[in-house]
């Protein structure tokens, strides 16, 4: 093992960063203040904290002569929990780290050129993947654990449970890593095929996924409670010993006890243990690291051109076109499909808040919930499509630069692709919410109406920001959006969106405070308002996106 | 959109700058129906802006570009139905098969069904891409890439071909291909701009050359004006563009190396 070259490739994937944060590549200047900020902070934090509590336990027993004996078994057994409660934490901070930098690592494949070995390779990237917050908080921990054990006279087991706090951070991201590697292999390939198939499995997988993660979530919140979590890691591992997991928390375990065997014992299956997952992560980015997923077919020499039914509702066939492409990007393009979840995760969280309840529910509750269901997956979509589908274009923007399409063809058959796909999730969704809280058909009607004017506003809305400030930049990742227009752009939904809902407000506020006056307008009527506040937006935002297309062919620049 | 004298391409004074760097320098350019004409240069010397010029992709600060009749800045879409575009660096969309990608193209370009099959089918076969249309664009080798790019140019039949280094990456039977179907274009009055540092492949293909250097037209004419030009009779175009561009100091850099 040359640490040489773990440290040259540790400090490339550091810089690698720099494509995720940074617009302007030229004239380049880093400040090291801000790369070692977070750990200085974190540091600060550790010592601060640390030294207030050692204060406090120093005058508890001026307090009560009982309670310093008491800290001192709280504080051991949440020493003895740390490892693995670092462990856990590690493993979800590093699987976000990874996500976060998934392009970069497709940008930047493994310089297998060079005189690296797989070893050096693996180990860099499972160090890599601690920079950051989870470096920060192993800091932040650490320091912490350090100098309070001056304070309660137990160094030599704070250093050994810093010791198996690093060695846990170095586990979990070497399970990253495997899952790393496997996800190129298996879950990647799925990723980047196509078909039916591969859609369907894209499809489950992600809704899988989302309903496991906030049915934890649901757990700890409205469940047994955070800190009873906690308590059950600290004692399980008496009882689940035989988990590898739980091995650098049973050294300390063992240890506190007077266990030295044991704990020797421990110690020495953490190491193997640790080594068998490093050797496993090296084997596999040995077999896969270079793997390059084998070609998709779809069809194979069969020609279908479609003649296409909206051919029939006056749109062109370059419209058509533009649809049709689309339509294969966001159902395609792994990034794209992210806007598919997002309703899906807007929705599951009321259903997920209501299991249970729908019956015992107050009116209010179940309104709002109702109200949810209904408007907010679908203007969330109309939104989310509104920003990135002229980004989405990526680098291969230049064919609709150099293809005779108009502005007005552009701003269409996009504006069409919003509307068409946000009614469709507004229908599912709708029938979705109706199914769940049982609304009246008043109730129904006006929220189908409103679910779609916030549709054909905030989809015009977004469109004609989405053009403006569009991002065709794609390495290391699609941007599709800049920031701030993006940022601009959800708060001139935000405010269309209020403006919308505004001939609502006395019918809510009718619902929430009891003794408010029933309006003296018919809901009906309020939909009428609405509607020609939407049509107003609509019109106003569809001409702005066609200026702003306009202007965007003719600026053209690649 | 009447041809005047049979200009294809027009280009009266053009400036364009990139904040401090002139791109291309007051530029003054004709080419003539069903020429093959070659823009060299060194890097950076303004060839693509020039040739983004002439779709419209760029927008000078000064002078006029009349592409086909049609003043680009005042019309580019007509202009883009008319000209067949390879840029420098093509992004296909990769998420399309090829066969979905040509078709797209077709239909941007407004062709009848029949035709778009029957024209994508013979280009297929023509570049050795047919058993593999089926398949994503993103699983193709770059040189399949640029033949999808090269038969999406030709696709709609242009009246202007606008190449930027077209046959990089292609195998020696395509690229021959390709030469060979331009020299046919050539005769249907189908007229070629070609960007290439390929120097033999310009000096072969081309009717007339032009060599850029600092955004401005350092020299313009058939192989033999550019030898008188260069005082360099019997030399070929690597010569001919070293001297004129002056940076023939080729040997002394080498023999530095060596050292």
């Amino acid at each position: 093992m040359n640490w040489k070259n773990v440290v040259h490739l540790i400090r490339v994937d550091m810089k690698s960063g720099r494509l995720l944060r940074i617009r302007k590549l030229t004239k380049y200047h880093e400040r090291k203040f801000f790369t070692y900020l977070a750990y200085g902070c974190a540091l600060i934090l550790g010592l601060t904290i640390s030294i207030l509590a050692g204060v406090f336990y120093s005058s508890a027993s001026a307090i009560d002569p009982s309670l310093p004996s008491l800290i001192d078994q709280t504080i051991l057994s949440l020493f003895l929990s740390m490892p693995t409660l670092v462990l856990i934490y590690s493993f979800i901070f590093t699987m976000f780290q990874q996500i976060q930098r998934t392009g970069i690592k497709f940008s930047f494949q493994a310089p297998y050129w060079l005189p690296i070995t797989w070893e050096e390779h693996t180990l860099a990237s499972v160090l890599a993947n601690l920079l950051g917050f989870p470096l920060a908080s192993i800091i932040f921990i650490a320091t912490a654990i350090l100098v309070f054990s001056f304070f309660i006279g137990q160094v030599v087991f704070a250093v050994l449970t810093v010791l198996a706090i690093c060695a846990a951070a170095f586990m979990a991201s070497t399970i990253t890593e495997i899952f790393r590697i496997l996800q190129t292999r298996f879950i990647g390939a799925v990723y980047r095929s196509t078909g039916r198939a591969a859609i369907w499995v894209r499809f489950i997988g992600s809704l899988l996924f989302f309903i496991v993660f906030y049915l934890i979530y649901f757990y700890m919140v409205s469940g047994p409670g955070t800190v009873a979590f906690i308590q059950t890691v600290a004692s399980a591992h008496s009882i689940g010993w035989f988990i590898p997991f739980v091995w650098l928390g049973m050294v300390l375990y063992s240890f506190i006890n007077g266990l030295f065997l044991q704990s020797f014992v421990f110690l020495v299956l953490s190491v193997l243990f640790i080594s068998g997952l490093f050797y496993l992560a090296t084997l596999l980015n040995r077999r896969f690291g270079l793997y390059e997923p084998p070609a998709i077919t779809i069809s194979r020499g069969v020609y279908a051109p479609k003649a296409g039914l909206l051919g029939r509702f006056g749109f062109s066939t370059v419209e058509l076109a533009l649809i049709r492409k689309d339509f294969k990007a966001f159902t395609r393009r792994r990034e794209l499909m992210t806007i598919f979840i997002m309703p899906i995760v807007i929705i599951l969280i009321p259903l997920m808040q209501s299991f249970g309840t729908t019956e015992t529910a107050t009116p209010q509750a179940s309104l709002y919930l109702f109200a949810l269901v209904f408007l907010l997956p679908a203007s969330t979509m109309a939104i989310s499509l509104g920003n990135f589908i002229i980004g989405e274009e990526g680098q291969a923007v230049w064919r609709i630069y150099s293809s005779p399409i108009t502005a007005k063809s552009l701003v269409k058959s996009k504006y069409f692709f919003i509307v068409s796909f946000s009614t469709l999730v507004l229908l599912i969704t709708g029938t979705i919410g109706s199914v769940f809280f049982h609304p009246t058909l008043r109730a129904l009607q006006v929220a189908f109406l409103e679910s779609f004017f916030l549709i054909l506003a905030l989809g015009s809305i977004s469109l004609s920001n989405g053009i403006e400030g569009a991002d065709f930049t794609e390495v290391p990742r699609a941007r599709m959006i800049r920031p701030l227009w993006g940022l601009l752009n959800f708060a001139a939904c935000f405010i269309a969106g209020l403006a919308i809902l505004f001939p609502f407000l006395p019918y809510v506020l009718t619902f929430i405070v009891p003794f408010f006056a029933t309006p003296f307008f018919d809901i009906y009527q309020a939909v009428i308002i609405s509607a020609i506040i939407t049509v107003g937006l609509t019109l106003t935002f569809y001409k702005i996106a066609l200026i702003n297309a306009r202007e965007l062919l003719t600026r053209a620049e690649i | 959109m009447t041809l005047s004298c049979s200009l294809v391409v027009e280009l009266k004074n053009v400036l364009k700058r990139y904040h401090e760097i002139i791109a291309v320098d007051h530029v003054n350019l004709s080419i003539k129906a069903g020429e093959i004409f070659g823009l060299l240069g060194p890097n950076g010397s303004g060839k693509s802006t020039t040739l983004k010029m002439l779709l419209g992709l760029v927008k000078p600060e000064s002078g006029s570009v009349n592409v086909l009749g049609i003043d680009v800045q005042e019309d580019p879409v007509a202009v883009k139905r008319l000209v067949g575009y390879v840029p420098e660096s093509s992004r296909l969309y990769e998420f399309l098969t090829g066969i979905e990608y040509l078709d797209f193209i077709g239909d941007i370009y407004g062709m009848q069904t029949k035709e778009k099959k029957v024209r994508i089918g013979e280009y297929l076969k023509a570049f050795e891409l047919e058993g593999r249309e089926g398949d994503m664009i993103s699983s193709y080798s770059e040189g399949m890439k640029q033949k999808i790019v090269l038969i999406s140019a030709f696709l709609h039949k242009p009246k202007l071909l606008i190449l930027d280094e077209p046959l990089s990456g292609l195998d020696p039977r395509s690229a021959r291909i390709v030469k060979d179907f331009l020299h046919e274009l050539k005769a249907q009055e189908v007229t070629t701009i070609l960007s290439t540092h390929v120097l033999e492949i310009a000096q072969a293909l081309c009717d007339r050359i032009g060599i850029m250097y600092h955004g401005k037209i350092l020299a313009l004419g058939t192989m033999e004006e550019l030898r008188q030009m260069a005082m360099l009779p019997d030399s070929g175009l690597e010569d001919i563009f070293l001297k004129l561009t002056g940076t023939n100091d080729v040997r002394a850099i080498v023999e530095e190396l060596l050292k």
